[in-house]
């Protein structure tokens, strides 16, 4: 595939990624995964910032998993449940856990409609690879489904939002828990990692190409690309995106995942579905996380509550 | 993600942070960001509320840590770390207090980027610019295409300290009094205007009958006389004697100003439409008035130069 001129960075973005690179390396691949897991585990949620205020409270759970247990973050709000968020949190598959800093905003949006929050500890790629991660989700998904009364909205960033569209997938295909909403921000969906986008942004922003390429590969091994990968791995490998529930789905134009994401919304639309798909020009990966401050940052976060009120009839 | 976006505010006082600040900022030039998100950067890297103030432009941006943009807010303490721009207004961040080891350098380099803005943004009058020497001839050349002008074009004063530009070959439309600059290439408009400017300073003014319109081209030594009156300049002897002659009696300066400008006499007489001998009447008396004969060549000439020097020291540059 020809590589293009790649979309530009928004002027603000481009101005913190120039400070934020230092840290963020979009040459991920070339790191140690061990030493950024260390790392990124100094960035997770202080139980304080979990109260977040005193809208929760928290409790950390060990549930039954596919393989053992399974730890989950359960946050129930300090009134009677609305329903309940599930969150993934995201992390190329490779990094992060059930308080990773990502699961800020899921806890403000969570607080202003009076949800439930379930934060899933999802096992990690390489040492867990598929089917490991997203079975964790799943099993964390069913138990909160029996747990919780209400309406239930699935969602994650990054490969939190791959892991939580694959995590549809399933739903639908075991007639499992049903789902109200699902909301796929920034979503890693296609192991292929070929798209226009990702050839475009190689060697640019905070999860380029070759970053990608780690993550999946940490998941797949030399599964990856091939034809043997399952949707449930890589949803964008679903042939059928019929009977999934409403998504949510963002992105910024200038980032890896661009393409991929506009493809999914585009095809859950062909399949009769619903789907309330953003791109936000010059975004780079996770950019309304990474430079909250920035206005096209602001902008970015706007819709993501009012769709909620939306498909929880709030 | 609130402990990622520390790393952008939270900067520590040392070599790194300052870094980060002119990475931050040289970043935003080279995107070509906008005030707002300048001085968005002040206010999140110093980790203070930000504003500028650029008056001439009636701007007023206030934005504190966390990016939000601000209302107008309680007047500026003098106390606050400042920086000035060229134009006037100013970056402050809203803190008392001593300023903190970075602020000094996040001023600096956002003010050197709403510099940059403003340079960029000051799109003025394309009018304006083909005719402000000091702007660069490549932005000249780009405003003199956005006005059509072509190859060649004429600039016009008129009162006020107003000025107009007009293609060559534009027939001059106005009553208005104007003085009209000479058809030059586009790059020499500031000079036509200069030339039209002079012009202008002959126009007669009220109640002063003779022409409301003229050519620079027409000018000839005319020009260089009007270097020598300025507003301090005293009136030459013949300026005073002609005004003294024009205080005494309503028909001098029609007068005079019809006889300097007549190839004869008699040409004058038909302009004022009166009959020659009242003519000749009338000049004796105001041979009387001035001092000198203005019915021989050389007082004629002398007439004409101390109607265009009292013009001049009417309009004064």
């Amino acid at each position: 595939m020809t590589t293009t001129t790649p979309p530009p960075f928004d002027a603000e973005l481009a101005a913190a990624l120039e400070v934020l690179k230092e840290q963020m390396p979009s040459r991920f691949a070339e790191l140690d995964i061990h030493a950024r897991r260390t790392e990124y585990t100094e960035l997770e949620l202080s139980d304080e910032d979990l109260r977040h205020g005193g809208d929760f409270e928290f409790e950390e759970l060990t549930v039954p998993g596919p393989a053992g247990e399974l730890r989950l973050l359960v946050g129930r709000p300090s009134g009677p449940a609305t329903g309940t968020l599930y969150y993934i949190h995201g992390g190329g598959m490779i990094l992060g856990s059930h308080r990773s800093p990502d699961l800020a905003y899921a806890l403000d949006w969570a607080a202003e409609l009076g949800l439930a929050v379930v934060s899933v500890d999802y096992r990690l790629a390489p040492e867990h690879p598929h089917p490991a991660p997203v079975e964790d989700c799943y099993a964390g998904l069913v138990w909160t489904a029996e747990q919780f009364d209400g309406p239930l909205v699935l969602a994650g960033v990054s490969a939190g939002g791959g892991l939580a569209a694959a995590t549809a997938l399933l739903a639908r295909d075991r007639g499992g828990p049903a789902l109200t909403a699902q909301m796929l921000l920034c979503p890693m969906l296609d192991d292929r990692n070929d798209t226009a986008s990702a050839h475009q942004m190689t060697g640019l922003g905070i999860w380029d190409r070759n970053a990608n390429e780690l993550g999946w590969t940490a998941l797949l091994g030399d599964r990856r690309g091939t034809p043997e990968v399952s949707p449930y791995a890589a949803p964008a490998r679903a042939e059928d995106l019929s009977g999934l529930p409403p998504a949510f789905i963002d992105v910024g134009s200038a980032e890896t995942f661009r393409d991929e994401a506009v493809a999914y919304a585009t095809r859950l639309w062909q399949a009769g579905g619903q789907a309330e798909l953003h791109v936000w020009p010059g975004g780079f990966h996770g950019f309304d996380g990474l430079a909250p401050q920035a206005a096209i940052s602001a902008a970015a976060r706007a819709p993501r509550l009012p769709w909620l009120r939306r498909v929880l009839g709030a | 993600m609130k402990d990622l976006v520390g790393r952008l505010s939270a900067l520590d006082p040392d070599a790194g942070a300052a870094l980060k600040v002119i990475a931050y900022f040289d970043r935003l030039v080279d995107s070509h960001a906008g005030l707002e998100p300048i001085v968005r950067g002040a206010a999140v890297l110093s980790g203070r509320v930000a504003r500028l103030t650029v008056p001439d432009r009636r701007v007023l941006i206030r934005v504190d840590p966390d990016g939000h943009r601000l209302g107008d807010g309680p007047p500026p303490d003098a106390g606050w770390p400042r920086a000035g721009l060229r134009s006037g207004g100013a970056l402050c961040l809203e803190r008392s207090g001593p300023a903190g080891p970075i602020d000094a350098m996040v001023l600096e380099r956002a003010v050197a980027a709403v510099h940059g803005v403003l340079d960029r943004t000051g799109e003025r009058e394309p009018r304006e610019v083909v005719l402000d020497a000091a702007a660069p001839v490549e932005t000249r050349l780009r405003a003199a295409r956005r006005l059509g002008l072509g190859e060649t074009a004429r600039a016009v004063a008129l009162d006020g300290g107003r000025a107009r530009v007009q293609a060559a070959g534009t027939p001059l439309t106005s009553e208005e009094r104007q003085g009209i600059g000479p058809v030059v290439p586009v790059p020499e408009l500031p000079a036509s205007l200069a030339a039209a400017k002079t012009a202008l300073r002959f126009a007669a003014t009220e109640p002063d009958p003779g022409p409301r319109v003229v050519h620079a081209d027409e000018l000839g030594g005319l020009a260089v006389l009007a270097t020598a009156v300025g507003h301090d300049t005293e009136p030459a002897p013949d300026v005073v004697a002609l005004d003294r002659a024009l205080a005494g009696a309503h028909w001098v300066l029609p007068t005079l100003v019809a006889v300097a400008d007549s190839p004869s006499l008699r040409t004058a007489a038909t302009t004022l439409v009166v009959h020659h001998s009242t003519l000749q009447e009338r000049l004796a008396h105001s041979e009387a008035l001035l001092g000198w004969p203005v019915r021989d060549p050389r007082g004629r000439l002398r007439l004409q130069l101390a109607i265009a020097l009292w013009r001049l020291h009417r309009n004064p540059e």
